[in-house]
């Protein structure tokens, strides 16, 4: 009885999340098995021809190669996200809100709008550019725009608040005794973060990684505004092919494609989590 | 306390809920005409208000993105749109979904004005589907003194774009059909080439133009002329005409080889709403003036030959707007997409992965 009348509660939720959620994955999933004819119309007959392709090498080097921007992506994150997240959790009440709401302010903005201010200062006549040619220390631009490590940078730029607050909620939530216990114990500052406190956070690092590998697979407008289309990733790809080449079933089969690579990602993270009793879906 | 807080709060939705219920209900005893196209005034604001003042139809502009978009948007509901300007090969498409009204002429006594020589193209042979309204086309911009200065020869052709001193100097528009196009047509072959062996003869000649790409871009490639980090862009007639507004040195270059034209044509809807007001729009902006203000805001050549008298002088002096007929000969139609489509996007795909 207790528990129906909890379950009650949910149903709300599982009817929006099936509204929303589940119905669209169905039909990317069905589509992804329809054929289309010559005028790009999807015609309901049964092929596997999308998968066929989507296994073809070159477009396997397009997942490889979004696979290791999102990768890259959640790994530098993590490296400028953890100290900043632990050094908020130790301020006093009234910095540490600011500081969260300051890491919240730029979603306030649009994404779009934000991924062009990194035009402006990265740009043969952007910002840096122009102070470093005023002050004489170079004598021509440096390039740094349509590199891959432009990209790199806007989508670390883009999704790094999600880092950061997923630490930041794993590290508030430490038991301060334990590292008391452990200074007692005579351990080192250094030596208590890496034995105590970083394993303990763990899943607020897996819960991070996981909130920026998704979204870094698909953010196909930086590839194009930052990475001037030099290289392909999986976003970019997909979008073509739904808008420009009217192939919406082997959009679709690349999207299924996309869905399980965030699916191993995630299971690999409720793995992590398990047996922590902690994390983004418990 | 708390109470009157909610109950103010509510009164208040509901009033503006009140507000913009009575809003919507008026405006739909008003005549209107629903037209969807690209936004960016593509169709003048300034154009639509006079046509509001002068008949009392309001105009509702749903801006889209893409010709896909208003292809889906036009499928799902058909009765809800009059009228839409798509691009040729997309009037193709959605003539032979049957999505399209047969065009009365006897309502458009201003069709006379349209030139002839941009009707009866391939995706409306006849003229019963299809109104153009705006011509673009590709063709190269160039900064001649910035091509010298890396040494490079002088650009006249696509050819010119593989010299060595070009490297990371060229911008060119994102898209494989355009830029398969750009190299079959540097090898003397035909847009949208299927015979295998041209087509990996193209395959080989487009891996090496890699090197000297500095930035793919679709939306605002004049921009890297303009700021200098090209020397050399392809892209589309509107684009370079912009590019050489903001930096007078920018040189338009039509390749001997030929390039693309893209024209923008109007087309209503089979089941459309207001079909008599929809003709009365039609007939509106195919008036001389009208057409001839159309183009000078939009920076697009004008199909209406009735309009040249009224252009300004500098549109009519500029050979990207006003195209001469050795121009305008040597342009051709991306026919045939679906065909090689899925082969272009792959030799693509591989080209951007190198």
């Amino acid at each position: 009885m207790k528990t129906l009348k909890r379950n009650v509660l949910a149903i709300p939720f599982l009817i929006w999340f099936g509204l929303l959620v589940g119905i669209p994955l169905v039909y990317v999933v069905v589509l992804s098995f329809m054929s289309r004819d010559h005028l790009g119309n999807v015609v309901f007959r049964f092929t596997l021809e999308n998968y066929q392709k989507v296994f073809d090498p070159i477009y396997l080097r397009v997942f490889a190669n979004s696979f290791l921007l999102a990768l890259l992506t959640g790994f530098i994150t993590l490296l400028i996200g953890y100290p900043v997240a632990y050094i908020t959790s130790q301020l006093e009440p009234k910095k540490r809100n600011l500081a969260i709401a300051l890491f919240m302010l730029p979603f306030w903005i649009s994404s779009l709008l934000r991924t062009y201010g990194w035009v402006i200062l990265l740009g043969n006549t952007g910002l840096i550019n122009n102070v470093l040619l005023a002050l004489k220390i170079i004598d021509k631009p440096i390039p740094m725009m349509y590199k891959f490590s432009t990209t790199l940078i806007g989508t670390v730029y883009m999704l790094i608040p999600f880092m950061i607050v997923a630490i930041y909620n794993s590290v508030d939530k430490l038991d301060r005794s334990l590292l008391e216990a452990s200074y007692d114990l005579g351990a080192s500052k250094v030596k208590t973060f890496f034995k105590i406190v970083l394993p303990l956070t763990i899943p607020g690092i897996a819960g991070g990684f996981t909130l920026v590998f998704t979204p870094a697979l698909g953010l196909y407008f930086i590839s194009d505004l930052l990475g001037g289309g030099q290289t392909i990733f999986l976003g970019n790809l997909i979008n073509t092919l739904v808008n420009r080449g009217r192939n919406r079933p082997l959009a679709a089969a690349f999207s299924v494609g996309m869905i399980l690579l965030v699916t191993l990602v995630i299971s690999i993270y409720g793995r992590i989590t398990k047996d922590k009793g902690e994390g983004l879906f418990q | 306390m708390k109470g009157n807080k909610i109950l103010i709060a509510l009164l208040i939705v509901i009033a503006v809920g009140a507000l913009i219920y009575v809003n919507i209900n008026r405006s739909e005893g008003q005549e209107a005409i629903n037209l969807m196209t690209w936004g960016g005034d593509f169709i003048p604001r300034e154009i639509i208000d006079q046509f509001t003042e002068e008949t009392g139809i309001k105009v509702n502009y749903k801006e889209v993105t893409s010709n896909e978009d208003m292809q889906s948007l036009l499928e799902a509901n058909p009765d809800q749109y009059d009228l839409a300007v798509v691009t040729d090969y997309m009037v193709d498409i959605l003539r032979q979904n049957g999505l399209l009204e047969n065009l009365d002429k006897s309502k458009l006594p201003n069709i006379k004005n349209i030139n002839p020589v941009y009707q009866g193209n391939y995706y409306d042979e006849n003229n019963e589907y299809s109104i153009p309204y705006a011509i673009s086309t590709s063709f190269l911009l160039v900064n001649p003194e910035a091509v010298a200065a890396l040494g490079a020869q002088p650009i006249t052709s696509y050819k010119d774009l593989w010299q060595s001193e070009l490297k990371n100097s060229i911008v060119l528009i994102d898209w494989s059909v355009e830029i398969i196009g750009l190299v079959l047509k540097s090898l003397g072959y035909e847009y949208n080439e299927t015979d295998p062996v041209k087509v990996s003869e193209a395959k080989e000649r487009l891996f090496a133009l890699k090197d000297n790409i500095v930035r793919f871009e679709t939306n605002t490639p004049e921009d890297s002329l303009v700021n200098g980090e090209a020397v050399v862009g392809f892209m589309y007639s509107n684009q370079a005409v912009k590019g050489q507004a903001a930096n007078n040195k920018l040189q338009p270059v039509f390749p001997e080889e030929g390039y693309p034209i893209y024209i923008d044509c109007w087309i209503m809807s089979k089941e459309a709403p207001n079909k008599d007001n929809a003709y009365q729009f039609l007939n509106f902006i195919m008036q001389p003036e009208i057409a001839a203000k159309i183009a000078d805001i939009t920076k697009f050549t004008t199909p209406n030959k009735a309009a040249e008298p009224y252009l300004p002088e500098d549109y009519r002096n500029n050979p990207m707007l006003n195209l001469p007929d050795e121009v305008a000969a040597n342009t051709s139609f991306y026919i045939g997409v679906e065909n090689v489509l899925e082969e272009y996007e792959h030799i693509y795909s591989e080209f951007k992965l190198r």
